[in-house]
């Protein structure tokens, strides 16, 4: 096994974190695209789930914020240069294969940036990031590192997921998967999780119900699922 | 001599390669009016090509001269025989930014003080190679050819089945044996002052592919003189060779500069103690001064009773009468360097300045003789470069001026790179090469056969 630095087990934590939430964020606005076929005023919608101000104009400055604007830190383009962020300074630990294919999606996103059909040009990236998942899976050898970037992919696909009240089964579906990675963290290390978070996300997915009632103590205990008061222990 | 030329075609593909560059993320870190920017380093497909008998002399050559400056730096740091045989000025010792005399006395493992020694070496037009400079401290720039044939393997896959090269893609297996032969006892790691540095890819890509740790100095720490990993779990794991990539002055803040906060506190007790390896090791600055260049064809008659196979370029030195008088004579044809500079900094063309600077820079020379070295100007071969081979417009092929930065890796043997890095200068009055100065690289191919002239 490798030796392991706090900063680069946050690093790679983080690393699965952005990663999910820029896919996360395209999927949700290719769905938006789609909607606004035909239709004005859509995206309100999307600010909701985020509780974002609407400071847009119209569908386009809103989709145009949303994919390249690097200042708004919501932005696909802002989630992907922070994924590349956390993913530099792990290259010995993730492969700089790994790291190529984010920069692919970097490019990728650039070019789309200025292309006629912007829908067109971002379909790659879906094929790029579930590549980058793949040599994840095959570059890394060490189950602990790998362990930690599927912790953060999962954290925050759960996160997203309910904020943006997807169905029951499926946001049931990703719990299950983060407490199948969470079982693997060895004691003593700092992904062990919170049990006393953990127990509110348990309550809140008991039944579709419980769900359906909301999930707003849910998505803030998964924000403090890893509060260093139990981290150590 | 190879006629370079005859290469110019063999790679092709070169704006796929350079796309592949980009993809790997082959970066270097500029700072300019204090902002920090990544750029791609531009990479030129023609190869530099040496053939098998030009580079055996040349391997030759910078094992004697690396042996030499090896045995060098052990005598300075201890009974100093070849300043009290007079061979040396003592002045140039001392006076030396690299002399550090809190490494008086101490021995690394194996007596090898530059484990890792960047040569940078030019081709003049009758084909001689001259030792430009030697880089004892933190030579950097091997990962750019070794990715680079990485990925013009791939792009060109017939250039290689055409013509007999040396695979020089063991470099990092070289790193790793000349790592563990320095190791004290513990894990390899290798030490970057972070993301922002210039060669940050490099420190991550070399870590990656020696399987070392790459580290910065909060995660690690000394204990009873010895060094350690702090690992997330609030374990520690022991380091026993530390491959540090910065500077010495900011290795140890309790020894060196005390504000420095990319440093491990207690470093070099444990080094002293013997419970590390630090490659390349402190102190090392003392041999690789603009100054002490002058002496090393003498340094290798007097530690090897050796004729030196590689030449220096014809230097001076305004701290000797003669030499000023020379200097003065024939300052308009004469390059001047600053010996505390490094990077393509403080070199100075006597035929690029104005009488009144010419007037002026004399003067600054007479006042610090010992603050410069003279150089002829050495009528460097140039090399072919693809102009826009990144694909940007119309290609052409250039020459442009290029030097050698060869690697010499001194672990059980001392070693040879059959690689190197070939930076040129894109700019077509410039004898400047440095990537932080616009320059780029290209491959360097060291034939398995020697080719007839052709």
């Amino acid at each position: 096994m490798s030796t392991i630095s706090k900063e680069h087990s946050d690093r790679l934590y983080w690393l699965g974190r952005y990663t999910e939430r820029f896919f996360t964020t395209l999927r949700a606005l290719d769905k938006m695209f789609d909607k606004m076929i035909g239709k004005t005023h859509v995206y309100p919608e999307y600010l909701n789930y985020f509780g974002l101000a609407d400071t847009y104009t119209d569908d386009r400055d809103f989709i145009r914020s949303f994919l390249f604007d690097m200042s708004n830190l919501n932005s696909a383009a802002s989630c992907l240069e922070r994924a590349y962020d956390n993913g530099i300074v792990l290259r010995e630990e993730i492969s700089t294969e790994s790291l190529s294919f984010l920069q692919i999606a970097k490019d990728t996103l650039k070019k789309a940036e200025n292309n006629g059909s912007i829908r067109l040009s971002l379909l790659p990236i879906e094929d790029i990031i579930y590549s980058f998942w793949g040599s994840v899976n095959e570059h890394i050898f060490d189950d602990e590192i790998r362990n930690i970037i599927y912790i953060g992919k999962t954290v925050e696909r759960l996160d997203l997921y309910m904020r943006m009240k997807y169905p029951y089964e499926k946001v049931k579906l990703e719990y299950v998967r983060l407490l199948k990675n969470l079982r693997r963290v060895p004691k003593g290390t700092p992904y062990r999780y919170n049990t006393a978070q953990l127990s509110v996300i348990e309550e809140t997915l008991g039944t579709r119900e419980d769900y359906e009632r909301g999930t707003g103590g849910a998505i803030d205990s998964l924000g403090h699922l890893f509060d260093t008061s139990e981290v150590y222990a | 001599m190879i006629q370079q030329t005859q290469f110019t075609k063999t790679v092709g593909n070169a704006a796929e390669i350079n796309e592949l560059l980009r993809r790997y993320g082959v970066k270097f870190g500029i700072y300019k009016n204090g902002v920090f920017n990544e750029q791609f380093f531009p990479f030129d497909p023609i190869p530099r090509v040496i053939t098998a008998e030009d580079f055996a002399s040349m391997e030759k050559g910078l094992i004697q001269r690396v042996d030499a400056l090896n045995e060098f730096l052990f005598d300075i740091y201890h009974d100093k025989k070849i300043v009290k045989d007079g061979i040396i000025p003592e002045d140039f010792i001392y006076i030396s930014k690299g002399y550090l005399a809190e490494c008086e006395g101490i021995t690394p493992k194996n007596k090898i003080y530059s484990h890792i020694s960047g040569i940078d070496l030019v081709q003049a037009k009758d084909g001689e190679w001259y030792i430009l400079e030697d880089n004892l401290r933190i030579p950097s720039g091997a990962s750019y050819p070794l990715i680079a044939r990485e990925l013009t393997r791939i792009a060109a896959p017939l250039a290689f089945a055409e013509n007999e090269i040396v695979d020089n893609r063991g470099y990092a297996q070289l790193l790793k044996e000349t790592m563990e032969h320095s190791n004290c006892g513990g894990i390899r790691a290798i030490l970057t002052p972070g993301r922002y540095n210039a060669a940050y890819f490099e420190h991550s890509y070399l870590a990656e592919h020696t399987g070392s740790v790459l580290v910065q100095n909060d995660e690690l720490f000394v204990e009873d003189n010895v060094l350690y990993h702090r690992t997330y779990s609030g374990g520690k794991t022991r380091i026993g060779v530390l491959y540090r990539r910065i500077a010495d002055e900011y290795l140890d803040p309790l020894t060196f500069l005390p504000e420095s906060l990319i440093g491990i506190p207690n470093l070099m007790e444990a080094y002293r103690s013997g419970n590390v390896g630090i490659i390349n090791a402190p102190g090392n600055g003392v041999a690789d001064d603009k100054g002490i260049y002058y002496f090393v064809p003498k340094m290798i008659k007097y530690y090897l009773g050796e004729e030196p196979i590689l030449k220096n370029a014809p230097t001076y030195l305004p701290f000797y009468t003669e030499d000023m008088k020379y200097v003065m004579d024939n300052l308009e044809k004469l390059v001047i360097k600053d010996v505390a500079e490094a990077g393509g900094y403080g070199v100075v063309f006597g035929s690029e300045l104005s009488k009144e600077k010419l007037e002026e820079f004399r003067k600054t020379i007479i006042a610090e003789p010992r603050r410069f070295i003279a150089q002829e100007v050495i009528d460097f071969l140039d090399l072919p470069i693809l102009e826009n081979g990144d694909g940007m417009g119309d290609t052409q092929t250039v020459m442009r001026k290029a030097d050698l930065r060869a690697f010499v890796l001194s672990g059980e043997k001392t070693r040879v790179w059959a690689s190197g890095l070939t930076r040129f200068s894109r700019n077509p009055a410039s004898f400047v090469v440095n990537s932080s100065q616009g320059g780029g690289f290209k491959d360097t191919w060291v034939l398995k056969q020697v080719n007839s002239e052709q």
